[in-house]
């Protein structure tokens, strides 16, 4: 059994599921073009490996990052309207197990809700994120950002939230 | 009409639009083919009305179908049967321009052109420039993610949207802010075409105009050795504001309308537009100049007349095309850039087998490829033949890493292309985020995301990979 399937048949396990990356134990880079810019890796990538290999085609993750120790899940996970702006698509499991793919690793799609960016920020409590798709740019026109700000939101917008995590994950595992 | 005598009843004189001959003009967007007749246009003024139209459109159980200038390419603010249609073009106010923090709030209606029209004596501009920029609103800019050619380097809608208030269809406001925490609420409603809320005041952000811009036009004698300069490019760590590659055929067009000196005998034409400071745009020329040396013909802008007359050919290829044939019908798919080459080959392969003639014109910065499959709609079968051979182009497009649609939506032009990038479940997870803003399916119903039994009945037309696609679904 891959490790997706693995992972997919644990989740259809629990009845709770707290997502780290020592769970996800699943990285690695899995397609780099430096001339198509994106990078697309596995969930459980430490964020110093992702950049050493952009590195070396002088090329950076565009957005803040607070620690390259943490993977690149936990940051997209926990990420802000910066690492959004980079985000091209998603590979998920969703809280049923089923592995969903939304968004695409090029740089224009506006075929169906843009889920791919819905869900940073999501902080693992509406699906395991597995896989994401990353626009990168050349350091020459990287502009150093600084840890976005956070307001919180109004009840009005966590009425919807809540929604939305029941449609990801209707039984309530990741909570 | 029950519908309509509230609405009359309600709303001021001249705000609601009825009887066939005045509703018309709002029968179809600028994907001209699907046509469908409104009960009847409301073109509110204020936020005030649209709560009005929103309240009768729910208790009578009423259709609403949102539109700002109608130039959209996929059919999104084409009426829906008995629906009632939204225009939104009175709401035209730019609201405020904050010059320092760099932003601008304005309502929906405000042409896309005009916010940079506005702010150009502050020396800033609004960067996402769709090709109908002079006439499409920025509130369908938001409905589409609208791009343009400048989205390489300076992103989509998305990415120059600050923040959006809208209305839910129980006349609820939502602020969403790029400052929020939680979910990316803002993001998803941007490309949410309609379906989801009704935008009544999006804040933007602008940008410094560049000190200059200069513009490279290369040709090649193939679309390989184009398609390799492309990547080149952006291989050394230049990003071009601008990277356009058209074929023999557009070029030909282009040149016959336009006459701005593109070279008749290359095979394909790149046009490169380097912005930003004198120094820095000197020096990224000189990297691109090394780069196309093995250019057939090679020509630089050396002032802003020569820029804009080199963009010129470009920006009237649609129009130039639209010479040479009565119809045609533009896609929008989005590749991988290293498949560039391979593409063009199997199109041209495709258009032999469909016999018709196609122009193929792409922002190949970021792989959104447009070509133009021309027919003529008065010979029957021919706008089915161009429809399936447009379809072969975009289940191309996502086998080749891509998408249906980079920037014009989908409508109701590509719902069966849908079926073909998501399967069940993804549309379900899309069904259920419109259930949860629009319980009762009133918003645009029928835009965007195909129902189940739509896909199942095209998949059981071929199969692939020896799977059927959406087995889960039952079949009669």
């Amino acid at each position: 059994m891959g490790r997706i399937a693995e992972l997919q048949q644990m989740v259809r396990d629990s009845e709770h599921l707290h997502i780290n990356s020592d769970l996800l134990d699943y990285a690695g880079i899995i397609e780099y073009h430096p001339e198509e810019l994106i990078i697309t890796v596995k969930a459980g990538t430490k964020i110093f490996d992702i950049q050493s290999a952009l590195a070396k085609n002088g090329q950076i993750l565009p957005f803040f990052i607070k620690s390259n120790h943490s993977s690149i899940g936990a940051t997209y996970a926990n990420g802000g309207q910066d690492l959004s702006d980079s985000v091209l698509g998603v590979k998920i499991i969703d809280g049923t197990g089923a592995l969903l793919n939304f968004g695409a690793a090029v740089m224009k799609n506006v075929a169906g809700y843009d889920v791919a960016r819905l869900l940073v920020g999501s902080k693992g409590n509406l699906a395991m994120i597995v896989q994401i798709s990353f626009k990168v740019i050349p350091k020459g026109y990287f502009n150093k950002p600084s840890a976005p700000k956070k307001h919180s939101t109004p009840a009005s917008i966590q009425k919807i939230e809540a929604k939305l995590a029941a449609v990801f994950d209707p039984r309530g595992i990741f909570q | 009409m029950l519908v309509i005598e509230q609405l009359l009843r309600t709303l001021p004189t001249g705000i609601v639009i009825t009887g066939d001959e005045n509703t018309q003009v709002f029968e179809c967007d600028g994907l001209s083919v699907y046509r469908q007749k409104p009960l009847a246009v409301v073109l509110p003024q204020n936020v005030r009305q649209i709560k009005q139209v929103l309240k009768i459109c729910k208790a009578t159980r009423t259709p609403l179908v949102t539109r700002g200038a109608g130039t959209g390419l996929a059919g999104g603010a084409m009426p829906v049967e008995n629906s009632i249609v939204l225009g939104l073009s009175k709401l035209n106010k730019i609201k405020s321009v904050d010059v320092e923090n760099r932003l601008a709030v304005v309502e929906p209606g405000v042409r896309n052109i005009a916010i940079s029209e506005a702010v150009a004596t502050h020396g800033l501009y609004y960067a996402p420039d769709p090709s109908s920029q002079i006439a499409c609103t920025i509130g369908g800019n938001v409905a589409e993610n609208s791009g343009g050619v400048h989205c390489l380097k300076y992103g989509l809608t998305v990415h120059n949207v600050e923040a959006l208030k809208m209305l839910t269809l129980d006349g609820e406001t939502l602020i969403l802010s790029r400052q929020n925490e939680g979910l990316g609420l803002l993001a998803l409603m941007n490309g949410s075409e309609g379906l989801l809320g009704i935008i009544t005041e999006i804040t933007v952000k602008l940008l410094p105009k560049p000190e200059l811009a200069r513009v490279v036009m290369a040709g090649f004698d193939s679309v390989r050795d184009c398609a390799r300069a492309v990547a080149s490019i952006i291989k050394i760590g230049v990003i071009p504001a601008g990277l356009e590659m058209m074929d023999k055929f557009a070029i030909e067009a282009a040149e016959d309308f336009a006459r701005v000196g593109y070279p008749l005998d290359a095979q394909a034409l790149l046009l490169c537009e380097l912005d930003g400071g004198k120094v820095q745009v000197q020096n990224e020329l000189d990297q691109v100049l090394k780069i196309l040396s093995n250019a057939t013909t090679l020509k630089v802008s050396d002032n802003e007349a020569q820029r804009l007359d080199l963009w010129r050919g470009r920006k009237s290829a649609f129009p130039a095309v639209g010479r040479l044939s009565p119809d045609y019908y533009c896609m929008d798919g989005t590749i991988a850039r290293r498949y560039l080459a391979d593409m063009l080959e199997k199109i041209t392969q495709l258009s032999q087998k469909y016999q018709l003639r196609v122009a193929n014109v792409f922002h190949a910065g970021d792989g959104n490829l447009h070509p133009l499959i021309l027919y003529d709609a008065n010979i029957a079968g021919e706008l089915r033949r161009a429809e399936a051979f447009g379809m072969d182009i975009l289940k191309l497009s996502v086998d080749m890493n891509g998408t249906i649609t980079g920037e014009h939506g989908v409508g109701i032009e590509k719902l069966d292309a849908m079926c073909h990038q998501f399967n069940a479940k993804e549309l379900t997870i899309f069904h259920k985020i419109k259930q949860i803003f629009d319980p009762e399916g009133l918003l645009n119903p029928g835009k965007a995301v195909p129902e189940l039994h739509r896909c199942a009945e095209l998949g059981a037309m071929h199969v692939h990979r020896g799977k059927l696609p959406h087995p889960e679904l039952e079949r009669f």
